[in-house]
């Protein structure tokens, strides 16, 4: 008896199958890229809030900062982001190799930046304009650039966890949904910064208050 | 069917643009900074500012991914 019948209607059905799950997928990536961006939009309110402070409370001045350390941490994030874009567009590609190697840069970038701003520029900030308590400048300060910090080092500690989930072979240019999300946290890591950085390094006249 | 030729061009084109991009936001920082130390405009460094945020949440973001019927991936 032939088969060839019942092996294109097994192999219909198992098209069919595949077909159910690729959209289910994607029914659920569209839901879950909706919740990243409404957290992403809640936690913009909350930098909003320290941004706007800033103004309130400094108005026309700034604390005095190292221009040439600022630019370098800005330039540093900003290669970050672009090594993350990269990361994706690989992994988007089934470039696996290529996607771990730019997580890796990633990843070197952010611990760079974050060494930058809380091991070199702030015992500088504290020596000109005295620790997080001294005054409403450099409660401004640290508060804006702690709190951006803090999203820093878990943006890092995501991108380990889809480093090594990338290292055991678990995205394919199909399913990659959680590099996308760490990838969008991580730029918004870098908005938020593209503000910071001029309200806080730029805009006003520098202040050194006694510490 | 992609053949590889297309598949590594399509690669490549996106490995581009993101540098393009990269490119972009670099000169506009420098731009900014140079702007900061000589005329700190407080308007002209935030317009840069949110020039620089709506490029980085258009292209590497892909905001619009958001409004797709389709899933991606």
């Amino acid at each position: 008896m032939t088969t060839s019948g019942v092996s294109v209607h097994g192999r219909g059905h198992v098209d069919q199958v595949i077909e159910n799950e690729h959209t289910a997928y994607q029914r659920m990536v569209r839901m879950l890229r909706i919740g990243l961006w409404l957290f992403i939009i809640s936690d913009s309110f909350m930098f909003a809030g320290l941004f706007v402070s800033r103004f309130y409370l400094l108005g026309g001045t700034r604390p005095e900062l190292s221009q040439a350390l600022g630019l370098i941490v800005t330039s540093v994030l900003l290669a970050s982001s672009f090594y993350m874009n990269r990361a994706e567009t690989l992994i988007e590609h089934g470039d696996r190799e290529g996607f771990l190697r730019c997580t890796l840069i990633t990843i070197g970038l952010g611990l760079g930046f974050f060494v930058g701003v809380v091991f070199l520029e702030w015992p500088l900030a504290a020596s000109h304009i005295g620790g997080p308590a001294a005054s409403a400048m450099s409660s401004v300060f640290f508060m804006m650039t702690g709190m951006h910090a803090f999203h820093v080092i878990t943006g890092i500690l995501f991108l380990l966890v889809i480093y090594f989930n990338g290292r055991n072979g678990r995205y394919t240019p199909e399913r990659h949904w959680m590099v996308e999300a760490c990838a969008n946290y991580w730029h918004f890591v870098d908005v938020v910064w593209i503000f910071f950085y001029p309200a806080l390094y730029l805009i006003g006249t520098p202040v050194a208050l006694e510490p | 069917m992609d053949t590889i030729s297309q598949a590594s061009a399509r690669k490549a084109s996106a490995v581009r643009k993101g540098v393009v991009i990269a490119v972009v936001l670099a000169v506009l920082t420098l731009i900014e900074f140079v702007v900061g130390l000589v005329f700190p405009n407080p308007w002209i460094l935030l317009t840069l500012a949110l020039l620089k945020a709506v490029i980085v949440i258009q292209f590497f973001m892909h905001v619009s991914r958001v409004f797709a019927r389709e899933g991606g991936h």
